[in-house]
Parts: C-alpha cells; sequence; structure tokens
C-alpha cells in the first residue's frame, strides 16, 4: 500500500475511465466535436474497461485481497471525479493525459 | 402502476435527506477532519514534539501517577506514547457511571505535561459521533440520522436512474438547478460505494448500543460477556474486597511483548490494589481491516496469564472490520487522502443536496419567498458555512486563548460553538445571497489566517507545512467559492435590469 | 412516450401526493402516520428479528448475535422503505404487521427454548 502502488492504480484507473467516457457519444461529441464510429467506440469501452481491470489486478497484486479492492475503489473515485473535472473544464485536455496516464503507470509499475 | 416505485422513492429520497442533511453534514466533515486526527493533536499541542516513546518505561510512569492520584479508582488506563502522541495519556474510572478521569504526562518524567490544555483533535473525533452533547443523547441523534440518511442514499439509487449514462456528467452551462443536480449526483455517485460504507459502518460501530436486543436475548443483556467471547476484550474479574500486593509491572509487560509482536499501545489495571486485580496488557492492531487488538491478562498479585483474547471467528471478524473500514487506520498516506476525498465528497453531495432543494423551490421573480424557504436557506448556509467558520475558530482559538487559562480545552469548544452560532445568525439576518458571498469570504480569510496565527505565536517555524498547506488551501477554496457566488449574482442583477419580468420558463421541470 | 419524459426533478411524491392534492391537514396527517410507522413498526421488526436470529442461527452465541446486529439495519433500512414505497397506508401496516407477528411468534417459541434449556 505505498503511495507508488496508489499511484498506479490512479493511473490506470484515470486512462481507464478517460476511455469509457471517451466511449460515450455525448462526451466524444464535447470533447471532439464530432461524433465516432460505432466500431471505435467498442473499442474505446473495450479498453476501458481492460485499464480498470488491470487497475484491479494491479491493486490486487501490490496491496493484497485485504486492501487491494479497498484501494482500487478510492483509486476509482478519485480517477473518476478527475475525469469529470476535465470534461468540464478542460475537455481538450483529457486525451492527452489518458495517453500521458499509460506511460507514468508503466513507471510507477516498475518502480512499485 | 400509475404513481410509481420511483416517485415514492424521490419522494422519500428528498425529504430524508433534508431533515438530516445538516446533522449528517456535520458529522461527515467532522468525520473526515478525523482521518488527520494525529496531525491535528501534534499542531493544537505545539509544546510537544516527538520523543523516544519506549512503551514499558513510560507505562511504568503512568502506573505511579494513578497510584499516587486515583488510588480508589475501578480501573486504570495508560495509554503509550506514540510517534503522533508524544505523551502518556492516562485515564481513570470511578464508577460505571462517571466519566473517566484523565490526565496527560511528560514521556519523560512522568509528571502532568506542560502542553497546553485542549482535547485537539480528538475534539471533532468526538463531535462526529456526540455532537459534544450528551454521549447517550449525541449518539441516539446520531445515529438515528445516520440511518435515516442511509434510506436517504436507498432511495437516491432509486431516483436516479441515469446512473451509468450520466456518469461523467456536469452542465454547468445549463440552468442553475440543472448544474446543481448534476453536481448532487456527480459527488453522489462517484463516491457511492463509499458513502454506503461510511454510513452503514458507522451505524454497526455503535450497532450494539443501538441495537442491542442480540445481546438482550442471547445473553441475557451482559454486553460484557458477548464482547469476550466475540474476542474483542478480556474477562473482568469482580474486586475481592480485600487489599493485595501487585508484582512489578515492566517484567510482566516484558512478558507479553514477548509473544506479540505489535507494538503496546495501552495497559490496563482493573481493581488495583485488590486482591483480585488483573493487569492487561492491549497491543495495536495488526496491520489488516479488521479493528481487534492483540490482549493478555496478568493476574496482578501472581503474575501468571490468566487470558489471552483469541483469534476472531468469521462473523465477529465482519462486524470488526466493518469498524476497521470505518476508521481506515490501516490506511497509508496516499489511500488515507483518498478517503479524506470520498469524505469531501460525501460533504458535498449532502451540501448540494441542501442547496438543490432551495434552488428547485425558488419563488418566480417578484414573489416574496415562504417562511420555510428562508428558514432553509439560513439553515443551509448557517450549516455550510457556520461549521468552517466554527472550525477555523477553533483553531485560531486554540493558538490565541492564554496558555494557562482555568479550563482551556472548554473555552475552546466555545470558540467552536460561539463563532458556529455568530455565523447561523449573520446567515439568518442578511439576503441569502450576500450570504454566501459574506460567510464564505470570513470563512476563507479565517483558515488563511491561521498558518499566519501559528507562525506568530509559536516557534515551530516549518514544522506544520502540510497543516498549513490545508489551511490555505481551504481558505483559499472558500473565498474562491465566495467570489464566483458574487459574479454569478451581479450577472443575475445585470440580465433582470436588461429585460424586467420574462415569465420564468420551469426548467428542471423537464429531463433530459 | 413524451410524457414518461416529463418529470420534476424533485419532490415527485407517490402515493403521498393524492393526499396533498385533496387537503393539506390530510397529507400531513398521511406523512406523519407513515414517518410513525416506518420509524416504530420498523425498529420493532428489525429489533425482534435481531432478538430471534440471535438465538436460532446455527452458530455459536456470539457469532449469531454478531451476525444478527449486522444484519438489522439493513432489515430496518428494508422495512422503512417498504413503508413508503406501498400504495396505501393499510398496505403498509400490514406488510409490516405481518412479518413483526411472525417474528414475535418466532422468538417467543425460541425464548421457550432458552427457558427449558438444550434439548438433551
Amino acid at each position: 500500500m505505498t503511495p507508488l502502488s496508489i499511484a498506479l492504480n490512479l493511473a490506470l484507473s484515470f486512462a481507464g475511465l478517460a476511455a469509457l467516457c471517451l466511449a460515450m457519444d455525448r462526451h466524444h461529441r464535447a470533447i471532439a466535436g464530432r461524433g465516432q464510429t460505432r466500431a471505435r467506440a467498442r473499442a474505446l469501452r473495450l479498453a476501458g474497461w481492460a485499464a480498470l481491470a488491470a487497475s484491479f489486478a494491479a491493486a490486487v497484486v501490490t496491496s493484497d485481497w485485504n486492501f487491494g479492492p479497498v484501494q482500487w475503489i478510492g483509486s476509482l473515485t478519485g480517477a473518476a471525479l478527475l475525469v469529470v473535472g476535465l470534461v468540464s473544464y478542460r475537455p481538450a485536455w483529457i486525451r492527452p493525459a489518458a495517453l500521458l496516464a499509460l506511460p507514468l503507470a508503466l513507471a510507477a509499475a516498475l518502480l512499485a | 402502476m400509475r404513481q410509481g416505485f420511483r416517485q415514492s422513492m424521490a419522494w422519500l429520497h428528498t425529504w430524508a435527506g433534508l431533515v438530516t442533511g445538516w446533522v449528517m453534514f456535520a458529522v461527515f466533515v467532522t468525520g473526515t477532519a478525523t482521518y488527520y486526527r494525529a496531525d491535528l493533536s501534534l499542531w493544537m499541542r505545539p509544546e510537544l514534539r516527538a520523543g523516544p516513546n519506549d512503551a514499558i518505561p513510560a507505562a511504568e510512569r503512568g502506573i505511579a501517577y494513578l497510584k499516587a492520584h486515583a488510588p480508589k479508582a475501578m480501573a486504570w488506563y495508560v495509554s503509550a506514547p506514540q510517534p503522533d502522541r508524544p505523551v502518556i495519556a492516562v485515564y481513570w474510572m470511578d464508577s460505571l457511571e462517571a466519566p473517566l478521569g484523565q490526565a496527560m504526562l511528560d514521556v519523560e518524567t512522568g509528571a502532568p505535561t506542560k502542553a497546553r490544555d485542549t482535547q485537539g483533535g480528538d475534539f471533532f473525533y468526538r463531535f462526529h459521533y456526540e455532537l459534544q452533547m450528551m454521549p447517550a443523547l449525541g449518539r441516539w441523534i446520531v445515529g438515528a440520522a445516520a440511518m435515516i440518511l442511509l434510506i436517504a442514499l436507498i432511495s437516491g439509487i432509486v431516483t436516479h436512474r441515469r446512473i451509468f449514462a450520466d456518469f461523467f456528467t456536469f452542465r454547468r452551462d445549463r440552468s442553475a438547478q440543472r448544474g446543481w443536480l448534476d453536481a448532487h449526483n456527480v459527488t453522489g455517485v462517484l463516491a457511492l460505494p463509499f458513502h454506503l460504507m461510511i454510513t452503514y459502518t458507522g451505524i454497526v460501530t455503535l450497532g450494539v448500543m443501538y441495537m442491542p436486543w442480540g445481546v438482550t436475548a442471547a445473553y441475557k443483556g451482559d454486553d460484557l460477556r458477548f464482547y469476550v467471547e466475540a474476542a474483542q476484550t478480556t474477562t473482568w474479574r469482580p474486586a475481592a474486597g480485600r487489599p493485595g500486593e501487585a508484582v512489578p509491572l515492566a517484567p510482566l509487560l516484558a512478558r507479553a511483548q514477548g509473544e506479540i509482536s505489535e507494538p503496546l499501545e495501552m495497559v490496563i489495571v482493573n481493581n488495583p490494589g485488590d486482591a483480585n486485580a488483573t493487569v492487561v496488557a492491549v497491543f495495536e492492531e495488526p496491520h489488516g481491516l479488521a479493528h481487534q487488538h492483540p490482549q493478555i491478562a496478568f493476574d496482578a498479585a501472581s503474575g501468571s496469564v490468566v487470558e489471552r483474547v483469541e483469534p476472531l471467528k468469521p462473523a465477529a471478524r465482519v462486524f470488526t472490520s466493518f469498524m476497521g473500514l470505518h476508521e481506515a487506520h490501516f490506511a497509508s498516506t496516499a489511500l488515507r487522502a483518498l478517503f479524506f476525498l470520498c469524505g469531501l465528497l460525501g460533504a458535498a453531495t449532502i451540501a448540494t443536496g441542501l442547496v438543490l432543494w432551495t434552488v428547485a423551490r425558488a419563488p418566480k421573480t417578484g414573489e416574496a419567498p415562504g417562511f420555510g424557504l428562508r428558514l432553509v436557506r439560513g439553515l443551509n448556509i448557517g450549516t455550510i458555512l457556520g461549521l468552517p467558520i466554527g472550525m477555523a475558530a477553533f483553531f485560531l482559538g486554540n493558538r490565541l486563548l492564554p496558555v494557562d487559562l482555568a479550563h482551556r480545552a472548554t473555552w475552546e469548544g466555545g470558540v467552536f460553538f460561539g463563532a458556529w452560532a455568530l455565523a447561523a445568525v449573520v446567515s439568518l439576518l442578511r439576503p441569502h445571497r450576500r450570504a454566501w458571498t459574506e460567510l464564505g469570504l470570513a470563512a476563507g480569510l479565517l483558515f488563511g489566517a491561521v498558518p499566519v496565527v501559528g507562525a506568530l505565536t509559536t516557534d515551530r517555524g516549518l514544522d506544520f507545512l502540510a497543516f498549513d498547506a490545508a489551511m490555505l488551501g481551504l481558505g483559499l477554496a472558500l473565498a474562491l467559492g465566495a467570489r464566483k457566488v458574487s459574479h454569478y449574482e451581479a450577472r443575475r442583477q445585470a440580465a433582470k435590469a436588461a429585460r424586467p419580468g420574462p415569465a420564468r420558463v420551469p426548467e428542471g421541470l423537464v429531463e433530459a | 412516450m413524451r410524457v414518461s419524459k416529463v418529470l420534476p426533478v424533485t419532490d415527485i411524491s407517490g402515493p403521498l401526493d393524492r393526499a396533498r392534492s385533496r387537503s393539506g391537514w390530510r397529507y400531513r396527517c398521511a406523512v406523519a402516520a407513515r414517518v410513525g410507522l416506518a420509524a416504530f413498526g420498523g425498529y420493532a421488526l428489525a429489533g425482534l428479528a435481531t432478538a430471534f436470529l440471535s438465538l436460532t442461527l446455527p452458530m455459536v452465541r456470539s457469532e449469531a448475535v454478531a451476525t444478527a446486529t449486522l444484519i438489522s439495519f439493513a432489515i430496518l433500512a428494508g422495512a422503512v422503505i417498504w413503508v413508503f414505497a406501498a400504495r396505501t397506508l393499510l398496505r403498509a401496516a400490514l406488510g409490516l404487521g405481518l412479518p413483526i407477528a411472525l417474528v414475535g411468534l418466532g422468538l417467543w417459541l425460541a425464548l421457550d427454548g432458552v427457558a427449558m434449556g438444550p434439548p438433551a
């Protein structure tokens, strides 16, 4: 339950939730200014859930079954708040931020 | 089904939320502050510095003090110094009814500490489940309010049917009511697991008090027996009624420490001075969710082990894990910050819900607001801003009240309630948007003043950087919020002057 | 389908609203009756269920008490939701009274069993 393991958790949850947000037509339109194909939305949704699953796995691996789920749920709340803040106030930042979160997660995973 | 389940639940959510909102807002805010109870206590006793915290010599000093000052007590409790609480805290029980006596002792000398008399972070901790009332009354009020909040949460989930579709939605560009509703939904939904968890586990933490009928039926009301069988405490041995000589304490504690790897947290002496006295060594919780302290009880006269607290059985483990989740003692710095954030979101959910109630009932232009609406508006401001004002005043009082003032800790509480009451009166007297602006600014200034006053009145330099940063952050957030309200008000006034009296669209009546 | 989309955001009352449309006084009485039923009836059901389960769950008694106390608040919450969801006050009262009677009877039998001691 080190800060690094939580950083890893937060980064993965954020990337996942940002992808899920982009997969929703209303938000995609607001962020990108245009609609998207069905296939793209499905791919984003898949990637989003995969990242959330990876986040859960990371939490359980780094903080065991006792605290892992607690930490995962906490990271979901923190990351979702960040996504909502960006979508509402700085929609253009969300895609770069989500892409940046992935190497950050990798770095945290290597250090943790 | 014409008048459906969802409509009933919407009604229930609205009114359950309103009646419980003010109390639960205060409980959430002070409870959230309690995640940093130890840090608040350290800040509020600037005379103390972290030092050596050898538990066994400290316990001996504590017992020596109690021998001299409370020889007739039924029980003594000595709490070992911790890195975040560098004092020996001693408590004694004169009778089952009387409140515990207590004293704080210097770690080195065992004499009463020179640190200022204050409740520290314990003030908010106790407030969040007793409201600083008579304990029984306060606990029942908080329990009932928490139960109503649980109902409001469940009915709120039923009412808000677009939980996933609106998961990320916060429309601040639409009507005021839509914005408040979105804010209420987002803060509620994003931390929903936390809200449900913290409310239910909070009720469960005092569950045996609220719902004693299981203990009544299965134990004929002997709750001590229940706690012993549930592996929460050791058996209370009745006094023999004749004096007894106790063996030296330190070797007993050393033997206990030899069995258990966790640090010693507390030493309890039951029936001190009696032939039947027991010494209980209580250790810190092992790292885990469950709230259970390893304990070993010795016969004080012979030094033989009387009892060891057993491992938890499954249901007791779940029960104590609920308590552990509520307290989050296990949380490291980063996870604690997430719990803190969730607590703030809980307070924000309640606050936005309370405001939403008034926004949805705002009178049409030209109509005067009714008594009910004016009252709710006033109470909203008095609670949502009055409580932070009280808290900031409490911190300032800690630094500004004379250190040698008699009953100083009580005065600090008085400052808290006095400032809060003053803010509440102002909020009822001023026009409500003005009151939001003015009191928000006042709260911001008070929080901003805390680090300044702290630096001027103590010589601790940069020891409290994190605390100071938190105070500045809170102050800034409150002041910015106040500015936003005043800008909004100015725009509204300008718009009203430009085109007088158009019929107001009943906005918010149409979903989606 | 238009109709289902038009929905007041807050204060949409179900059964209670119909009473309100008739008279304010009646509405208040209906609300007071439901609140009273929810608070006292709900607590009675939860309390009786806690006592009943503490005596009858097939576990060590401390485990039975812990389990029963843990779930008692969920029972209370469920009972309150039921009282406010039921179409009429009578249905709410019957739906709460019947389980209270059953659990009360069960508790009475269980207490009898305790008084007579464990079966040989």
